[in-house]
């Protein structure tokens, strides 16, 4: 099934620029002693469009640099990584480039339209989070399908959906703007003053560093819940989830 | 009746001592005589510009007003005792005393400081055929008490006269913030004793409650303010009586917004400045338990320029009363390291936990898709 992939994904990207992002299966004669499970995940969706893709990996990346250099920023006299002087500057330069980076989302996402999809329906987002907190908790271990199936247009389950519309539209610019004013005190400081001062701020920043931090380490082990664990990392490289992959339906790992 | 005649003799003895040392006791000029001419604005003498070699117009006008103000006047220096090659005044001539007058030696006086000088760049300066003087940085006739001085006036009154700290520290992260909040000597002269000094700021006006406002508006003086705080009389407000002294200047509507600045102590080794042995070390300062931050005193300034202070436990630097400060690693709050080992905590043990759930239950999947398949 995997070496017909390549194929399929060329047609999938004709069909995301058309609009059709469900790819039929390959039945050629080669493929007929596939298992039945792997039919389950004969099909390739394009979830993530490259924007999305580059913004995800260079925000990563940026995210495991500054939580590096915060720790040693704060606790320089436990921690030698590197210099402290070292670790500021760096600091501050991936903290512009993860701002950046947060542009580039805005853009594509309110550009495209497709910032609905952090847009939870209110009338059922109590029943579906509550349904995916039983999934996590009880469900996946039994072998249940996963509730939420994976849609360009439905990305996120409902617990995801809140998570991320709370981390995108007021923890990340939280974290933003609190870093922009710590990195130059003085210049910002009526601003500051206005916040509360510099304590109020660095409080915002620290705590939210470390929730950043527990979520990370949340976030990447639930990115290995997929059919296989390294399918959803996978997927965030190619851009393709594998349809009909709920997840964690045929997990033994 | 021999008792009379003995105690008539002591007091004929005191009497002819009190006018043999009464002319030492008062001073041989009086300043308003050297202000009766010295205190009009126009007067001037030719001089020539050492450096430039040219002729110039001096001013020889000096201000009563700030003169009274000064640190030596307050302690009853007068300007003789600086200028003493004038003995006395020729009103006859032109130029009452004499027209060159030698050059004032502070260093007769502060001679501590003349030794440290000694240690300095600015003394090594003369080498180069530079002689830096005292007044140079300190002025003579207008010093002011230094020790409720903010950062800025101290930096502007000496350092900032000769240097711009923005041509040599492009190393140094936050230059602005650090040029703001810590005096140059802080980190210029390493041997300097440093403390920390706490000021109510009026963020509204934009100036600090000085002593008397202060007083004013709370009906205590300095030392009853201080009993009441002091509950346990260590001489040393902790966190606890630190909140004390926030609720009684609330009671009166003063909603104090205290300013920290990291000072050097008024003392001669502030002139230990030499080239290549400043503080770079980040570490020295950004650290837990940093000596450079281990005395912390609230200082209400006085009209002249001297303080009333009180010792601060350094604890009250973590805490929230002291908002408007934060060095950073230095004065963190424990608070929020506790916090953010219980998130991190949290979110590795959900982790953890369902990981665990997720191996152990492995066979009851496969037993579950065996059984749907």
């Amino acid at each position: 099934m995997r070496s017909e992939s390549i194929d399929n994904r060329l047609r999938l990207q004709q069909g995301a620029k058309t609009g059709m992002t469900i790819a039929e299966p390959d039945r050629s004669p080669e493929n007929k002693g596939a298992s039945t499970m792997a039919h389950a995940h004969e099909h390739l969706v394009y979830i993530h469009p490259a924007p999305v893709r580059v913004w995800h990996w260079i925000n990563a990346f940026g995210f495991v640099l500054l939580i590096l250099t915060g720790f040693q920023i704060r606790y320089a006299e436990i921690l030698h990584i590197m210099p402290l002087r070292q670790a500021i500057s760096l600091h501050n330069y991936v903290g512009f480039v993860v701002i950046a980076d947060y542009f580039l989302w805005l853009v594509y996402y309110i550009g495209s339209g497709r910032v609905r999809i952090y847009i939870p329906d209110l009338r059922q987002v109590v029943t579906m989070a509550v349904r995916q907190a039983v999934y996590y908790g009880y469900g996946y271990f039994i072998g249940r399908p996963n509730p939420h199936e994976m849609t360009p247009d439905n990305k996120f389950n409902a617990m995801q959906q809140q998570a991320y519309l709370a981390i995108m539209f007021i923890f990340l610019p939280a974290q933003m703007v609190t870093g922009v004013l710590l990195w130059k005190i003085k210049g910002y400081s009526e601003y500051i003053n206005l916040l509360g001062g510099i304590k109020v701020v660095d409080t915002i920043h620290v705590l939210l560093f470390f929730f950043f931090t527990a979520f990370l380490l949340i976030h990447c082990y639930l990115a290995t819940l997929g059919h296989t664990p390294l399918a959803h990392f996978k997927a965030m490289v190619t851009g393709y989830e594998e349809a009909g992959d709920r997840e964690e339906t045929t997990d033994k790992h | 009746m021999k008792r009379k005649t003995g105690s008539s003799f002591a007091w004929g003895l005191l009497l002819m001592a009190a006018c043999c040392l009464w002319p030492l006791q008062c001073p041989a000029i009086d300043n308003s005589e050297c202000f009766d001419c010295h205190g009009d604005t126009g007067l001037t003498k030719e001089s020539t510009d050492n450096i430039l070699n040219t002729e110039i117009t001096e001013s020889l006008y000096v201000d009563e007003d700030r003169f009274d103000r000064s640190v030596h006047n307050l302690n009853g220096i007068t300007c003789v005792d600086c200028h003493s090659d004038i003995e006395e005044l020729n009103y006859d001539n032109e130029v009452p005393h004499k027209k060159n007058l030698k050059k004032v030696c502070c260093a007769s006086c502060h001679e501590q400081a003349g030794e440290d000088f000694k240690n300095s760049v600015h003394m090594k300066l003369r080498t180069k055929g530079i002689t830096m003087t005292c007044y140079a940085c300190h002025g003579y006739h207008y010093v002011r008490q230094m020790e409720g001085a903010s950062v800025t006036e101290r930096e502007n009154s000496i350092c900032l006269k000769c240097h711009n700290p923005y041509q040599f520290h492009a190393w140094l992260p936050s230059r602005s913030s650090h040029f703001a909040n810590v005096e140059c000597v802080v980190c210029h002269a390493p041997d300097v004793p440093r403390h920390i000094n706490l000021k109510i700021y009026d963020l509204v006006s934009n100036t600090f409650y000085d002593s008397n406002r202060l007083f004013n508006i709370l009906g205590v003086d300095f030392d009853q303010l201080m009993k009441t705080v002091d509950k346990d009389g260590n001489g040393i407000i902790d966190p606890d009586e630190f909140e004390t002294l926030v609720l009684v200047l609330k009671q009166k509507n003063i909603h104090p917004v205290f300013h920290a600045e990291l000072v050097a102590d008024i003392s001669s080794i502030a002139h230990h400045v030499n080239r290549g042995t400043a503080q770079k070390t980040c570490r020295k300062c950004h650290l837990a338990n940093s000596p450079y931050f281990k005395t912390v005193e609230v200082v209400f300034n006085r009209d002249d320029g001297t303080v009333d202070s009180y010792r601060v436990d350094r604890g009250v630097l973590e805490t929230y009363y002291v908002n408007h400060f934060y060095l950073l690693g230095g004065t963190r709050m424990k608070l929020m390291d506790r916090i953010g080992l219980l998130i991190l905590a949290g979110g590795a043990c959900a982790v953890g936990l369902h990981l665990t759930a997720r191996i152990l239950t492995i066979p009851l999947r496969r037993k579950n898709e065996e059984e749907s398949s």
